[in-house]
């Protein structure tokens, strides 16, 4: 197991690397190649970066909720490890969306920060999984480990919706979604391909880093097997 | 009286705490009427297997068939400081839908009548383990389970507790007996078994002859 | 199911008669409410800010931070000598013991709710008794969704050192959108708005209610394993 574990490490980090290329190529082309937006002017380049982040926030945070399901029931370590790696990736790019977002509110609100129910919503979805690492530094049996996270993973799964309700009721600050809505995205199509571009490198960095993450996670498990065995 | 079917049966029990081991491997039939002393060092897995026998604990592997009902006198009393001692027992008598009269006899039996109407938060700790003892027995379990019972008990109360336990094995109650006090045990036990690094050796039935010589052999035979 | 609501009785009502009897969680959390309600009352400009526009606001904020002071008790004395470990050995259903514990935890909330409202009116001089049973409707609702998830999650951290900072860590989240609505219809119900315009937000809390009490009643058998 540790060698194949070694060799998932080894394949997420070229998936990585490819990432970072392709994430230089979005750079590129959004700086140079994609037209310049009428109210917001240079600012609201950081679009290309703040809704990708949050796409892979939102997918780290579901595929953390379903591998919890399946964690419950199948009862697989690695399951709780993978989905794990897929909390922590997500509150990377919590991260990031967190800190684009402020960047962009500024020249165009005037404001660092507002309490509007989706900058509210956002972080307190980030803060749940902040809170679901440190309940994972706290535990130290495996299983509970394991089935606590995976009760906080579903949980958080299920909330998700209703903080987009929420949000969608409150109607605020914050730009109206423009691409997920029920009406086609109002974006013009050069700035549609470039924020597209951008998901998917995203995403490959979701990949990258959760097998990574992945990889370590299970490497250590075993090195904790291990010296639990040689101490007896 | 003549044994005549096992109270539980415990199949290939394993556990682990923390990637370590704790029992392994364990297999275990009593019977109606017997008294197994479970014998073994600290960190043997002893409380751990009363606990998974007990349900309140799941093995990592293994399976416990329970085919009577289940008394338990563990390391802690399992139950409420700030409630009285009668009303602790009406509790667990209501939950284990028992008449709520039977809580007298108990409070009798254990030599806590007297008491009854105070918070066992101020109790000792001998009271508090009379007060577990009369909890365990409130449905008048087929199967009891003792982690060390006779601890935080005077001489008189643990002749008493003795003599109970020989009543209760005569009328086909089973029970588990772990203790470091096995002289006082002497005339309770049955079989004898132990335990270390979390796995059970042979039940040895008595027959007559004495635990404590048996368990000091064991243990010589062990180092 | 009649095994399961007469164990979860038994069990809600000797967390009852507990409380009741040591009164620790309660007179904190009252004093706590009392706190509160005069903080914010006081810290505001009256010439700015009026009673009638933070009174949702400071009214849920109490009812939040209250309930939190109480829901980690109703673990908390299960531990001291291991009752728990008593109904787990009983016949009880396990499922009894989440919805008895929920009951326990409603009662109390309940209890410092209802007080708190009547140290709210002298202070903050809103009509609520004119859309008092709307106002009920859209407490109770609100209220059963945060107890809920602050039952189960309460059960998890108990067992850590750091009980009191992880319940609100990992309790914060959950009560956005049932607090968000709680304060919106409150704020509605209170400016004259009728129901009916508010039914978005008491869709959502109702939805809310019926998703997360179904959760936290199944996965609470998983917290419950040792």
């Amino acid at each position: 197991m540790r060698d194949r574990a070694l060799r998932l490490a080894g394949v997420g980090r070229g998936i990585t690397v490819l990432a970072l290329l392709g994430l230089a190529g979005v750079y590129v082309r959004a700086l140079k190649y994609t037209p310049l937006e009428l109210s917001q002017g240079a600012a609201q380049k950081i679009f290309y970066v703040h809704v990708p982040a949050a796409w892979a926030a939102l997918l780290s945070i579901s595929v953390c909720g379903l591998l919890s399901v399946l964690y419950l029931w199948l009862k697989d370590r690695r399951i709780d490890l993978a989905a794990a790696a897929s909390a922590e990736v997500g509150v990377a790019f919590g991260v990031v969306m967190l800190t684009t977002g402020p960047l962009w509110g500024k020249p165009i609100w005037g404001t660092w920060w507002t309490w509007d129910a989706r900058l509210t919503s956002t972080l307190f979805l980030f803060l749940l999984f902040v809170g679901y690492i440190v309940l994972r530094g706290v535990l130290t049996d495996p299983g509970v480990r394991g089935r606590f996270s995976a009760v906080i993973g579903i949980m958080g799964l299920v909330l998700v919706p209703f903080i987009h309700l929420t949000v969608y009721l409150f109607r605020t600050l914050h730009p109206a979604p423009i691409v997920l809505k029920p009406s086609a995205p109002s974006l013009p199509s050069a700035m549609l391909a470039t924020l597209l571009s951008s998901v998917g490198v995203f995403t490959l960095f979701y990949v990258g880093f959760v097998m990574q993450r992945y990889a370590l996670g299970l490497l250590r498990e075993l090195r904790e097997e291990e010296l639990a065995g040689a101490a007896r | 009286m003549p044994p005549s079917d096992p109270v539980i049966i415990a199949t290939a029990l394993s556990r682990r705490f923390a990637y370590r081991p704790v029992l392994v491997d364990v297999s275990l039939e009593v019977w109606r009427g017997e008294a197994l002393l479970l014998v073994g060092p600290n960190g043997a897995g002893k409380t751990t297997l009363l606990r998974v026998l007990a349900g309140l604990l799941r093995p990592t592997a293994g399976h416990v068939e329970r085919r009577a009902p289940i008394g338990m006198v563990g390391h802690e009393p399992m139950l409420y400081p700030a409630l009285t001692a009668r009303e602790n027992l009406r509790f667990f008598a209501r939950l284990h839908g028992v008449d709520t009269a039977r809580v007298a006899e108990l409070l009798e039996q254990v030599d806590l009548a007297h008491r009854a109407h105070d918070r066992i938060g101020t109790f000792s700790r001998g009271m508090l383990q009379r007060m577990a003892i009369a909890r365990a027995l409130v449905h008048e379990p087929a199967l009891l389970l003792f982690d060390e019972p006779l601890s935080g008990l005077d001489a008189a109360a643990s002749r008493a507790l003795v003599a109970l336990l020989a009543e209760l094995r005569d009328r086909g109650t089973a029970m588990i007996l772990v203790s470091h006090q096995l002289e006082m045990l002497r005339g309770v036990g049955t079989h004898i078994v132990r335990m270390a690094a979390g796995r059970l050796g042979t039940v040895d039935p008595l027959q007559g002859r004495d635990p404590v010589a048996l368990f000091t052999a064991l243990m010589r035979e062990a180092s | 199911m009649g095994a399961v609501l007469r164990a979860a009785w038994l069990i809600a009502a000797k967390d009852v008669a507990i409380e009741w009897r040591t009164k620790t969680a309660f007179a904190s959390g009252l004093v706590f409410a009392v706190l509160v309600l005069a903080v914010l009352f006081f810290s505001r400009d009256p010439t700015v800010v009026s009673s009638h526009d933070i009174a949702p606001g400071a009214l849920w904020v109490t009812f939040t931070f209250a309930a939190m002071l109480g829901l980690n008790r109703a673990f908390l004395l299960e531990g001291e000598l291991r009752g728990l470990d008593g109904i787990l050995l009983s016949p009880a259903p396990r499922s009894a013991i989440f919805w008895g514990k929920f009951g326990g935890n409603l009662a109390f909330v309940g209890l410092i709710e209802a007080i708190s409202i009547l140290l709210f009116v002298p202070f903050y001089d809103v009509p609520i008794w004119l859309r008092f049973g709307e106002l009920l409707l859209v407490i109770a609702m609100t209220t059963v969704a945060f107890v809920a998830v602050g039952t189960l999650l309460s059960a998890m951290v108990v067992r850590t050192r750091y009980a009191e900072l992880m319940l609100p860590l990992l309790l914060l989240p959950f009560l956005v959108p049932p607090l968000v609505g709680g304060v919106q219809l409150t704020a509605g119900l209170l400016d004259g708005r009728p129901l009916s315009a508010l039914s978005g937000w008491l869709k959502l809390i109702g939805a809310f209610d019926v998703a997360f009490v179904t959760l936290a009643a199944l996965l609470f058998q998983v917290v419950l394993d040792e």
